[in-house]
């Protein structure tokens, strides 16, 4: 029998050496936040510093990594509409879009219309979204700033977005984290194909009737951020569709299923994003030799990215968005992270700690700014 | 063989951890000026299009900008043809111009509104534009709206 590859519990001291990069980094990104004035941003700020540190500690200390990342992502899953909806709020006194801020290219930029942006940006050299394609005074969130975040992130973690950056998936991992066991246990699998009927389906729409058409009419988390005015019974029609989305697939089969619903079978983002699984360096390998079929990986998986083919295939599919719940919980240390162009199984944990570092970087980066904003705002309320 | 492949592995990670790092010092700059540069523009169903010729009127000036057909035949938004009142904080009460679309010295339609109220009646002088009774936003193509400090009018087209 194979020896065990775990590396096990790491001294505290240790850990904290390996934690330091993060610690350092993460002042770096907050450091303009704690100079600001007054109580609420320094604060907010010098919560979630804490926060991103010690999670990322207890990763060292204790080897797991999808349990600490959770938090984290669940926390930023749960606060960004949060502030995004108070900024909202703020600023025109409502969660619609009225077509005068279309108008003016006022409305804030999403990652989610990206794959529906290309084909007509390829032939027209025209966005089909109603913002800005640079930062503005009245629109920050503009089209190329959130392009550019989106290349960094895919460069630097591939399909690993979906697990460290996606200010959404985090929404249904929280209500999936609330059940013990999941009451449905058993998933048609071709439902996985369906983000990629999903993607085709709305990039050729898109191009054809020159509107970001999973934007109008399917994306379930316009009920937690923005809609169109209703003003007519097509309005009323998509707020009806974002709203039972919503519902049924971001909360009530996560809740059910212990799995993120609509990362799998709906968000034609992730699919998109899958492509971007063979650009990054760091995968998660299964070693056949080491594996007796348990089953626990394939449970496990939250976006249903392992079964019994893709174990005996030795890795995931392409849908794996690293969040290493399956080399968290295989018992034999079967599932390894694994750096491409290696034997699978050797120098697993230097694998990890490189995808570590990079995706934590963005993380604290991106959501860590956005915690820690919605923080300030949340604290502002009491001091 | 291995020992190259391994070696590119590695370096794959390493430039993953030095992507993410170098991100907000230089990359978003970088790739935001990169397509700032692509020459890339809103789509003009959104953002009402070029435009193509202001006429200065007592105290404001009329923006008119070209017509926005169908990129594709079956694109949702209607043809339309858009003209701004700018600044509306400069209109009388009750507004009435001939505008002339294409230049060629003859009105295309009469527009009548009302900033205040949001109402608008635009007759068609050319039979390629369609007349237009409307409060507020019809539709993207049939509306008027205030729009930072202007009065945005959208007329379809045939």
């Amino acid at each position: 029998m194979a020896e065990p590859l775990s590396t096990g519990r790491r001294s505290f001291w240790r850990s904290s050496l390996l934690t330091l990069p993060v610690l350092l980094w993460s002042m770096l990104m907050f450091s303009r936040a704690l100079a600001q004035p007054g109580l609420a941003p320094k604060l907010a700020a010098f919560i979630t510093l804490a926060f991103v540190v010690i999670l990322f500690h207890q990763m060292m200390r204790t080897a797991e990594t999808n349990r600490w990342r959770r938090y984290f992502f669940v926390a930023l899953g749960f606060l960004f509409p949060i502030g995004f909806v108070w900024d909202l709020i703020a600023l025109r006194g409502s969660m619609s879009i009225p077509v005068e801020r279309m108008i003016s290219g006022d409305t804030p930029f999403c990652f989610l219309a990206i794959p529906m942006m290309i084909l007509p940006a390829a032939l027209t050299k025209t966005v089909i979204f109603p913002g800005s394609i640079l930062p503005t005074a009245s629109n920050p969130h503009a089209i190329a700033a959130m392009v550019s975040l989106w290349l960094v992130a895919t460069l630097a973690l591939g399909k690993g977005w979906c697990a460290y950056g996606c200010f959404f998936g985090g929404i249904e991992e929280g209500f999936a984290s609330f059940a013990k066991k999941p009451r449905i246990k058993r998933l048609d699998p071709r439902w996985r194909w369906m983000p990629w009927a999903v993607l085709a389906a709305v990039v050729l729409l898109s191009a054809v009737i020159v509107e970001p058409v999973y934007c109008s009419w399917l994306c379930p988390f316009k009920a937690v951020t923005e809609y169109p005015q209703v003003r007519s019974l097509e309005t009323a029609a998509q707020a009806g569709i974002f709203i039972s989305l919503f519902l049924g697939l971001v909360i009530v089969l996560p809740l059910l299923t212990k799995k993120r619903t609509q990362c799998s079978f709906l968000c034609p983002f992730g699919a998109f994003q899958s492509i971007f699984s063979k650009t990054s360096a760091v995968d998660v390998r299964i070693d056949t030799a080491r594996c007796v079929p348990c089953n626990l990986c394939e449970n496990n998986c939250p976006t249903l990215s392992i079964d019994r083919d893709a174990v005996k295939a030795g890795r995931p599919m392409m849908s794996c968005m690293r969040c290493g719940a399956c080399v968290d919980i295989c018992p034999r240390d079967a599932a390894v992270w694994h750096i491409k162009g290696t034997a699978p199984g050797a120098g697993g944990e230097r694998a990890r700690l490189l995808h570590l570092y990079a995706a934590w970087a963005f993380a604290v980066m991106f959501g860590g700014s956005i915690i820690a904003n919605t923080l300030s705002k949340l604290i502002g309320l009491v001091v | 063989m291995k020992k190259l492949t391994s070696i590119l592995g590695h370096s794959g990670a390493i430039a993953a951890l030095i992507i993410a790092v170098l991100g907000p010092f230089l990359l978003f700059g970088w790739f935001q000026k990169g397509i700032g540069a692509m020459g890339l523009k809103i789509h003009p169903s959104y953002s009402g299009g070029a435009v193509s010729r202001v006429v200065e009127r007592a105290g404001y000036r009329i923006v008119v900008h070209a017509r926005v057909g169908r990129t594709t035949p079956w694109q949702r938004v209607a043809p339309f043809v858009q003209a701004d009142w700018v600044p509306a904080s400069a209109l009388p009460a009750s507004v009435s111009d001939a505008v002339d679309v294409d230049g060629d010295g003859k009105p295309d339609f009469l527009v009548a509104f009302k900033p205040a109220e949001l109402t608008v009646d635009a007759v068609a002088l050319n039979p390629r534009y369609r007349p237009l009774h409307s409060r507020g936003v019809t539709s993207f193509s049939a509306l008027i709206a205030r729009v930072n400090g202007s009065i945005v009018v959208r007329i379809p087209v045939e």
